[in-house]
């Protein structure tokens, strides 16, 4: 996908004194990339815990809790979606044309579409599921959606240097 | 080592090269393919995912966030941060076949192993100290939140540790 609007526009990025700033220090990059792992732990780490109490893994757990705990995997992609901006206005050429780039975008997407249906659609609707409470079909689609998106997300970012040559 | 071997009059012993230079320690490095190195690389990933991301959930538990939920249940998800341990572990192996003689001199590696080692025994004393004894929900044992946040420290540091062997240290 080649757009001319996406090349003036990371031209335009490329050019701000922001991402000249970020190109020049020698911590942010790395420190960025230190956070973004970090975030990426907080998110895995507590929607792969929810989504596997919702499959039917550790059943003696109350769903209501682990709910609760996503607070910090939210946390988490805040963190990531700060820390993936710098790395794009650092460089957006290395993204725009990158077609692993835009399936990771496209993978976020869908992983965040699945999410806010769960949460509105699905949630509301689901009673308290207490210790040994097993969850609706539903729930369990988007519990299975939202383990494969995460890791569909997690590839496509780590192929990133060798299918789409960015680094 | 070396010298031990000239002086034995064998020839000079350098077993990380050998690694390196091996059948897998090559494959790894140098296919093409993208089932190589970058699989290991995405694998060890989604074993950090897993290892930092359930040891983390249990620390915040601990730490009193998601209080819906009882703590002792929690323990169910030791397996599965140990099933993230051994998926980073191999594929750690696996990466650090490939360019064994770099890692063999890289300081900055060294620290992570020990921090991770810190970190796993953090977990393990968790498991025991909260996890396995017996206690009355709402008392925790003592220390149990200085243990969870010794954890959090040392897994943020490991992470730390692990990406910066990326721009220090060789």
């Amino acid at each position: 996908m080649q757009f001319a609007v996406l090349d003036t526009f990371s031209k335009w990025v490329s050019h701000t004194r922001v991402s000249n700033a970020i190109i020049e220090s020698p911590w942010i990059w790395p420190a960025s990339e230190t956070l973004h792992f970090i975030g990426l732990a907080m998110l895995l780490g507590t929607v792969a815990l929810l989504d596997l109490r919702m499959l039917g893994f550790a059943r003696s757990l109350d769903l209501r809790g682990l709910h609760r705990l996503t607070r910090w995997g939210i946390a988490g992609f805040v963190i990531n979606t700060v820390t993936g901006g710098i790395f794009f206005v650092a460089a957006p050429f290395q993204y725009i044309h990158n077609v692993v780039f835009q399936l990771k975008l496209l993978a976020m997407l869908l992983a965040g579409i699945n999410a806010l249906v769960f949460e509105f659609r699905i949630l509301p609707n689901m009673e308290d599921i207490g210790p040994g409470g097993d969850a609706p079909a539903a729930a369990k689609f988007t519990a299975a959606f939202s383990l494969v998106l995460w890791l569909c997300v997690m590839f496509f970012g780590r192929m990133l240097p060798f299918l789409g040559e960015s680094f | 080592m070396r010298c031990v071997w000239r002086v034995w009059g064998t020839r000079p012993m350098n077993i990380f090269l050998d690694i390196q230079q091996s059948v897998p320690g090559t494959f790894i490095r140098e296919s093409p393919s993208i089932l190589a190195y970058p699989t290991f690389l995405f694998l060890h990933t989604v074993g950090l995912g897993l290892l930092v991301g359930t040891g983390i959930a249990i620390d915040l538990r601990i730490l009193g966030a998601g209080r819906e939920t009882a703590l002792k249940p929690m323990g169910k998800f030791f397996s599965l941060l140990m099933v993230g341990f051994w998926i980073s572990a191999i594929s750690g192996a696996a990466l650090w076949m490939a360019d064994a003689q770099t890692w063999a001199k890289d300081v900055v590696f060294y620290i992570k192993l020990g921090l991770i080692v810190l970190a796993m025994l953090s977990t393990r004393l968790i498991r025991h100290r909260v996890f396995q004894s017996s206690w009355s929900e709402g008392s925790l044992p003592a220390g149990s939140q200085a243990l969870a946040v010794c954890s959090l420290i040392l897994w943020t540091a490991a992470i730390t540790a692990g990406r910066l062997t990326a721009y220090i240290g060789k």
